[in-house]
């Protein structure tokens, strides 16, 4: 895929909404503070946003929900190695190795 | 040399090797997300400018493998600079923790600092920021293993960038970014309001994935975030009867 110029002002904006957050009270100071409800609420932002990106991309295969998909077993296999162990690099060895052992089995 | 004696006064310097002895064991833990952040950009059709420029525009590895798909999908962009703020969101809190520990800096080097604050450096730097007097020391520690994690993050996604050439398309490279979200996301989920919050914002995304202009992301996120915060609710009211 090819993008314009117009991705250099995505990348702006994405830029913004990243170093606004990570700025704001470093910049602010301790005049101003964050209500703790808000503080309690917005911890769960980053895990639910995670969750909305992920789930939908290894659960729907050609516009259907499919339980029985490489990409849904990769998943699953991702989240046992990272569950399990620490080594930063297992996930994404067992994972893409559950992906195209998955997609050789099923002939796909 | 006297000059940069000034610019860094020497419990700078001392703040700094600190920081840096500190940091570095767990830097290496960087260097495999860079990778996989510069094969994902390029995967997703970034020229090495434009994915450098991202790298170095954005410096924020949840944000950029969150919205490279929705990118990718050519999502509007108001839709991507949301999903960008949610995955960032968690940085005003620690922004606010960190806040106390930049008292008699200046307001260029507190921008910087912003800039350059991960879940790395702000786990490393938290306590050392909050209980040392001296501002200057206090700067070193924090910025060193910042532009070392800066460093690493841009080297590391250039190699992944030219590295992704000499792979095959049907090799899938892109879903290592989707892995790449799911290991961050496993440690978060060990606590049982934060599974609620992931479990609903993922169901939440997958059932609502047609809706117009893929609003169905914010729906999900907001959905997530109030089933996890009354989770939390539920357990503490338990906790306390």
């Amino acid at each position: 895929m090819n993008f314009d110029a117009s991705l250099w002002l995505i990348f702006i904006l994405i830029g913004l909404a990243t170093t606004l957050p990570r700025a704001s009270f470093i910049v602010l100071g301790s005049r101003v503070a964050l209500p703790l409800v808000l503080q309690r609420a917005l911890r769960y932002a980053p895990a639910a946003a995670l969750a909305a990106i992920v789930a939908p991309d290894v659960l729907v295969a050609g516009g259907q929900v499919e339980i029985l998909n490489p990409k849904l077993a990769a998943a699953g296999v991702a989240v046992a190695t990272a569950s399990l162990w620490r080594n930063p690099w297992l996930p994404f060895i067992a994972g893409m190795g559950a992906l195209h052992a998955v997609r050789y089995l099923s002939g796909s | 040399m006297p000059s940069s004696g000034q610019i860094f006064p020497s419990s700078f310097r001392g703040g700094a090797r600190e920081g840096f002895i500190t940091f570095l064991p767990l830097s290496v833990g960087l260097v495999p997300w860079a990778l996989v952040m510069g094969m994902a950009m390029a995967s997703t059709g970034f020229t090495p400018l434009q994915a450098m420029g991202m790298n170095i525009i954005v410096f924020a590895g949840t944000a950029q493998l969150g919205t490279l798909p929705l990118i990718a999908a050519e999502a509007p962009l108001w839709l991507i600079v949301v999903t960008a703020l949610a995955l960032n969101l968690r940085f005003v809190i620690f922004s606010a923790a960190l806040a106390p520990g930049f008292r008699g800096v200046g307001t260029a080097k507190r921008w910087l600092a912003g800039h350059l604050l991960t879940d790395g450096v702000f786990a490393t730097c938290l306590d050392k920021m909050l209980h040392t007097d001296d501002p200057h020391w206090r700067l070193g520690y924090y910025l060193a293993p910042a532009v070392w994690s800066w460093l690493l993050w841009q080297v590391f996604a250039l190699i992944g960038i030219y590295a992704a050439g000499f792979i095959p398309k049907q090799w899938s490279l892109e879903f290592m970014a989707t892995i790449a979200l799911i290991v961050l996301l496993v440690p978060m989920a060990r606590v049982r309001p934060m599974l609620i919050a992931a479990l609903v914002g993922g169901a939440s995304a997958t059932l609502l994935r047609n809706m117009p202009l893929r609003l169905g992301v914010v729906v999900a996120i907001c959905a997530g975030i109030a089933a996890g915060f009354a989770a939390e609710h539920r357990e503490h009211k338990a906790r306390q009867s």
